[in-house]
C-alpha cells in the first residue's frame, strides 16, 4: 500500500518507476545506465523540505532516502515541478541546470547520462 | 549636382563682392587675402589715407553702417580681425547686407504703375522687397511647372547698379541649373525675360575702368591676380561649367579672374593659409580650443563623408576638411602645424548649408539670410552623438553575446574533461540553442497561465448562428479540433454558458489537451457549481496533472453534489479532506447501488489517485460490465493497466476505446506511451505521430515524440520533430 500523505506530484513518478524497473524495459534501462543517482525534491523552494530519493540503476531499485552504499555517482537537487518537467522530457536537463532549476554534485559524466528516457511516463484516464 | 552647387555657392561670394557699390571696399577685401607680400606693402598705405582727400569721397558716398563689425579707416592694423574677415566675405553676408540696405532706403521713391487689365501676374502689392520677391519667385516656379517665364511690367523698384549687377549675375548662373536640360537658346529666352522685367540691361559691363586716382592699387590688383594664375589647375567640372557662361561676358577675362580667384584651389588654400598666418598671436595658447575644433572637424568630415556622391566625395573641400580633421594641414612656410580655426565649423557648415539648399537663391538674397553656423553644427553634432550611442549599444550587445557564448563553452569545457570528450561541446551548444528557444517559448506560456482559457486565433466559427449545435454535431463526428473551434465561438457569444463550457472541456481532454481541458471546465464549473460531470472531469484532469489535492476536492464535490450521496458526506469534512476519509464514504454509496456505474468511475479515479491500481481496475472493469459502449472508460481502464506496469493489457483496452471512437487522440498517444514504456520505441513514433496528426497541438505527444526519435536513433527525423514538420513524419512512420 502506498503511502498517501505525501503531496508531491514526483512521488507518484517515482511509484511507477519502482514498477517499471522490474520490467523487461526496465532491466535495459539498469543495463544500459548502472549508475546510482540520489535524488532530492523540494516542494516549493529548492534545499527546504527535502524529499530524498535513491534510483540505484546498479541493482534496479528506487528507495525513499538517502543512498547508503557510500557516495552516489551523482546528486541533483529539484522543484517538485521542475522534477516532473525534466522526468516527462518538458524540460531538457542541461537547460534545467542553466537555468539553476537543478543541482548537480559529483560526477559531470554521470550526470550527463541523466536523461529523461530514464523514467517511464505516466498514461492520461 | 554637388560641383553645381558648389559653384553656384562659391559664385555667391563672387558675387557678394563684386555686388559692392564701394570700389576701394572691394579691392581691400579682396587684397586682405593676396599674398603675404602684397599684404606687407598695404601696410603701408594706411599712413597716407587720411591725408588724402579721398576720404572725403568715401565719408560722403556711404554711410558708417554700410561697413558693421569694420572701421575703414584701420582695417588692415587690427590682424585679430583678419580671420572674421575672412569668414564674412566667405559667407557672402557683407555683400547681402550692403544690397538690402540699399533696397530699404530707395524703397520710399517706388511708384506703382497701373496695370492692363486681364493679364495673369503674380501679386504686385506691398512694398518693392515683396514686388522683386515674388517676381523672382515665379523665375523659379517656372523652371519646375515647365511654363516659360514671361516678361512683365512692374513698378520701378529703384534699384542700383550693384543690385542689378548682383541679380543679373546670381540669375545667369542660377538659370543654367534650373534649366539644364533644356537647350542654351531657352536659357538666354528666361534670363533675358527676367532682366526686362526689372529693367536690368543685360549687356552691362560689371566692371567699369577704376579711376585714375587708384592706379597704384589696380597695380597691386593685376599682380596678385598673376600670382592666383600660377596655381594648380581647376577640376575639369569648373572648366566645363565656366566655358558655357564664356561667350555671355563682354569681358570674359575680368570675370575669370573674379572666379578663379574664389573657387581655384590654390586661391582659397593661399587665403585659408594666410588667414591662419595672422591669427597666429590669436592662437597661441589655445590648444584646448584648438583640440575642440579638431574634433569638431572630424565629425564634420564624417558626416560629408556619408555622401555617396562621387563628385561630392573627390572634392577640393571634402579632402582639406578631411585633412583638418587628422592634422595634416601645415602651413608652407612651416610657421604653424596642424592648426584649425576655431570658427572652422561655422565657414564648413556654411557650405553644407549652400549643399542643401542649392535652389534657396531667392529667398537668401532678398531676406538677406545670415547662417546660423554654430547653431548648424550644434544640431549636426547630436545627431552623430545619437549615431554614437547606437554604437554603443552594438557594442554592448556584442559584449554580452560573447560573454554568454564563453561561459557556454567553458561549462562544455569541464563535462569535456569527462568520459564524452569531444562531442560535448555540440551537445552543450545545442542545449543552449533549445534553452533560448524555450524561453521563447516560456513567455508564450506565461500567457497561458494555470486556469486560464487561451482562446484561438481566426475562429471561422465567430458569428455563426448556433455555434453550440454546430459544435455538437462536429463532436459527434468525431472532428475534436472543429468542434473546439465552434464551441469556442459558442462561449464567446454566451460566456455564462455552462453546457458550452463543459463540451469545450471534454473536447479538449479527449485531444489530449489537460490545461486547456482544465480551463475549460473551471469556467464550466462557475457557471454552475453543482454540475456533476463538471466535477468529474475536473478530478480527473488533475489526476492527470498529479495534483492530489485538487482533484480530492472535485471528486469529493461530485459526492457530494449528487442527489442520491449527497446525504452520505458530512458538510463540514470539505474543510479538511483525506484520502482515507473520502475512500470509505465511495465504499459506502458503492454498496447503496450496485448497478450505478458512475460511483465505479468516480471510485477507479480515487483509486488511480492513492495509486491502488488494482483495485481501480476492479472499479473500471465493473463499470465496464455496465456501460460497454463508453469509450473514454475503456481508455481509463487502459491507462490504469499502464500505470500499473501492465502495458500489454493497456494495449488492449486502448484499442477497444478507438474502436469505438477512432479520433480519440488520448487514446492514441496512450498507445505510443504503453509501446515507449516497453521499449518498443520504433512502435511509439508511429502512433505519437497519428495523434500529433489529428491534433498538433498536444504538447506531451511532441515531448514524447522526441524521446522516443532519440532513442530509436532517429536522430535524422529530430529537425522534422523541432519544426513540427508532419507531412514529413507522416510520410516516414506511416501507421499500417
Amino acid at each position: 500500500m502506498a503511502d498517501s500523505s505525501s503531496n508531491l506530484k514526483s512521488d507518484a513518478i517515482m511509484e511507477q518507476m519502482k514498477q517499471h524497473l522490474a520490467t523487461d524495459s526496465g532491466k535495459q534501462v539498469t543495463k544500459k545506465i548502472g549508475l546510482v543517482y540520489q535524488i532530492q525534491i523540494a516542494p516549493k523552494k529548492l534545499g527546504i523540505d527535502e524529499v530524498v530519493y535513491t534510483v540505484d540503476l546498479r541493482k534496479g531499485e528506487v528507495t525513499k532516502g538517502p543512498y547508503e552504499g557510500g557516495k552516489p555517482d551523482a546528486s541533483f537537487s529539484f522543484k517538485d515541478e521542475d522534477f516532473v518537467k525534466v522526468a516527462l522530457g518538458k524540460m531538457n536537463p542541461q537547460i534545467a541546470f542553466m537555468r539553476g532549476a537543478m543541482k548537480i554534485k559529483g560526477s559531470l559524466s554521470a550526470a550527463q547520462k541523466f536523461t529523461p528516457d530514464i523514467f517511464p511516463k505516466p498514461s492520461k484516464l | 549636382m554637388a560641383m553645381r552647387d558648389l559653384v553656384s555657392g562659391a559664385a555667391a561670394c563672387g558675387d557678394s563682392s563684386s555686388s559692392s557699390s564701394n570700389p576701394l571696399a572691394s579691392l581691400a577685401n579682396a587684397l586682405i587675402g593676396s599674398s603675404s607680400k602684397t599684404q606687407e606693402r598695404l601696410k603701408e598705405i594706411p599712413t597716407s589715407t587720411p591725408t588724402d582727400p579721398a576720404s572725403q569721397f568715401y565719408s560722403t558716398a556711404l554711410p558708417a553702417n554700410q561697413l558693421p563689425g569694420s572701421e575703414f579707416d584701420k582695417p588692415l592694423l587690427n590682424l585679430n580681425s583678419q580671420a572674421s574677415e575672412f569668414l564674412h566675405r566667405f559667407r557672402g553676408s557683407t555683400g547681402l547686407e550692403e544690397t538690402w540696405d540699399e533696397i530699404q532706403r530707395d524703397g520710399a521713391a517706388a511708384q506703382m504703375r497701373q496695370l492692363p487689365p486681364g493679364i495673369q501676374q503674380p501679386p504686385l502689392d506691398g512694398t518693392p522687397q515683396r514686388v522683386l520677391s515674388n517676381i523672382l519667385h515665379s523665375f523659379l516656379d517656372s523652371s519646375r511647372g515647365g511654363v516659360p517665364f514671361h516678361p512683365a511690367p512692374l513698378p520701378m523698384l529703384g534699384l542700383s547698379e550693384g543690385d542689378k549687377q548682383c541679380i543679373r549675375d546670381r540669375s545667369s548662373i542660377m538659370a543654367r541649373h534650373l534649366f539644364v536640360d533644356k537647350s542654351e537658346e531657352f536659357i538666354d529666352a528666361q534670363v533675358n525675360a527676367l532682366l526686362c522685367s526689372l529693367d536690368i540691361d543685360s549687356s552691362v559691363r560689371g566692371k567699369g575702368p577704376m579711376p585714375e586716382r587708384f592706379r597704384e592699387l589696380e597695380d597691386y590688383w593685376n599682380e596678385s591676380q598673376g600670382n592666383l594664375r600660377l596655381g594648380p589647375p581647376a577640376p575639369d567640372g569648373w572648366i566645363s561649367e565656366f566655358s558655357q557662361q564664356r561667350e555671355k561676358y563682354d569681358n570674359p577675362d575680368s570675370w575669370a579672374n573674379s572666379f578663379e580667384q574664389q573657387y581655384g584651389a590654390n586661391g582659397w588654400v593661399s587665403e585659408f593659409e594666410h588667414s591662419q598666418l595672422s591669427s597666429v598671436d590669436q592662437m597661441r595658447g589655445m590648444n584646448m580650443s584648438n583640440f575642440a575644433a579638431r574634433e569638431q572637424t572630424r565629425m564634420l568630415a564624417n558626416t560629408l563623408a556619408q555622401n555617396g556622391d562621387p563628385k561630392f566625395q573627390n572634392s577640393k573641400f571634402l579632402q582639406f576638411v578631411s585633412k583638418m580633421s587628422r592634422g595634416e594641414l601645415i602651413i608652407d612656410d612651416n610657421q604653424v602645424k596642424e592648426n584649425a580655426l576655431p570658427a572652422s565649423g561655422d565657414w564648413a557648415t556654411e557650405y553644407n548649408q549652400q549643399y542643401n539648399h542649392g535652389h534657396a537663391w531667392a529667398g537668401e538674397f532678398l531676406n538677406d539670410k545670415v547662417y546660423h553656423g554654430p547653431d548648424q553644427w550644434a544640431n549636426e553634432f547630436t545627431s552623430e552623438g545619437r549615431q554614437h550611442d547606437a554604437v554603443d549599444d552594438q557594442w554592448v550587445n556584442e559584449f554580452s553575446k560573447l560573454k554568454v557564448n564563453d561561459w557556454a563553452d567553458e561549462f562544455g569545457q569541464q563535462f569535456g574533461e569527462g568520459a564524452l570528450g569531444d562531442s560535448t561541446s555540440d551537445s552543450w551548444a545545442q542545449a543552449y540553442d533549445e534553452f533560448l528557444n524555450e524561453q521563447v517559448a516560456a513567455k508564450q506560456q506565461l500567457d497561458s497561465s494555470r486556469g486560464v482559457y487561451v482562446f484561438s486565433d481566426l475562429n471561422p466559427y465567430v458569428g455563426h448562428p448556433n455555434p453550440l449545435k454546430e459544435g455538437q454535431d462536429l463532436f459527434r463526428k468525431g472532428l475534436l479540433s472543429e468542434a473546439v473551434l465552434a464551441l469556442e465561438a459558442e462561449v464567446l457569444k454566451n460566456p455564462e454558458n455552462a453546457e458550452g463550457w463543459r463540451l469545450l472541456g471534454i473536447a479538449h481532454a479527449e485531444n489530449d489537451d489537460d490545461q486547456q481541458a482544465i480551463a475549460a471546465m473551471m469556467r464550466a464549473q462557475e457557471a454552475n457549481p453543482t454540475n456533476l460531470e463538471v466535477l468529474l472531469a475536473l478530478g480527473v484532469s488533475h489526476t492527470n496533472e498529479l495534483e492530489q489535492t485538487a482533484a480530492l476536492k472535485y471528486l469529493y464535490g461530485w459526492l457530494r453534489h449528487h442527489p442520491k450521496y449527497g446525504t452520505l458526506a458530512p458538510p463540514e469534512m470539505a474543510d479538511s479532506l483525506y484520502y482515507a476519509d473520502v475512500a470509505r464514504l465511495f465504499n459506502e454509496a458503492a454498496e447503496l447501488s450496485p448497478d450505478d456505474a458512475d460511483v465505479h468511475i468516480v471510485l477507479g479515479v480515487m483509486y488511480n489517485l492513492s495509486r491502488e491500481y488494482d483495485k481501480a481496475i476492479a472499479s473500471f472493469e465493473r463499470a465496464l460490465k455496465l456501460k460497454p459502449q463508453d469509450y473514454s472508460l475503456w481508455n481509463k481502464l487502459g491507462a490504469t493497466q499502464a500505470n500499473s506496469v501492465q502495458s500489454a493489457d493497456a494495449i488492449m483496452a486502448y484499442q477497444q476505446a478507438l474502436d469505438l471512437k477512432p479520433n480519440y487522440v488520448r487514446a492514441w498517444a496512450n498507445m505510443g506511451i504503453s509501446y515507449a514504456n516497453q521499449g518498443m520505441y520504433d512502435e511509439s513514433i508511429r502512433y505519437y505521430v497519428r495523434a500529433l496528426a489529428m491534433n498538433p497541438k498536444a504538447e506531451n505527444a511532441w515531448q514524447y515524440l522526441r524521446i522516443s526519435l532519440s532513442c530509436a536513433s532517429r536522430n535524422d527525423m529530430l529537425e522534422a520533430c523541432d519544426s513540427r514538420n508532419l507531412d514529413l513524419l507522416q510520410k516516414e512512420f506511416p501507421l499500417q
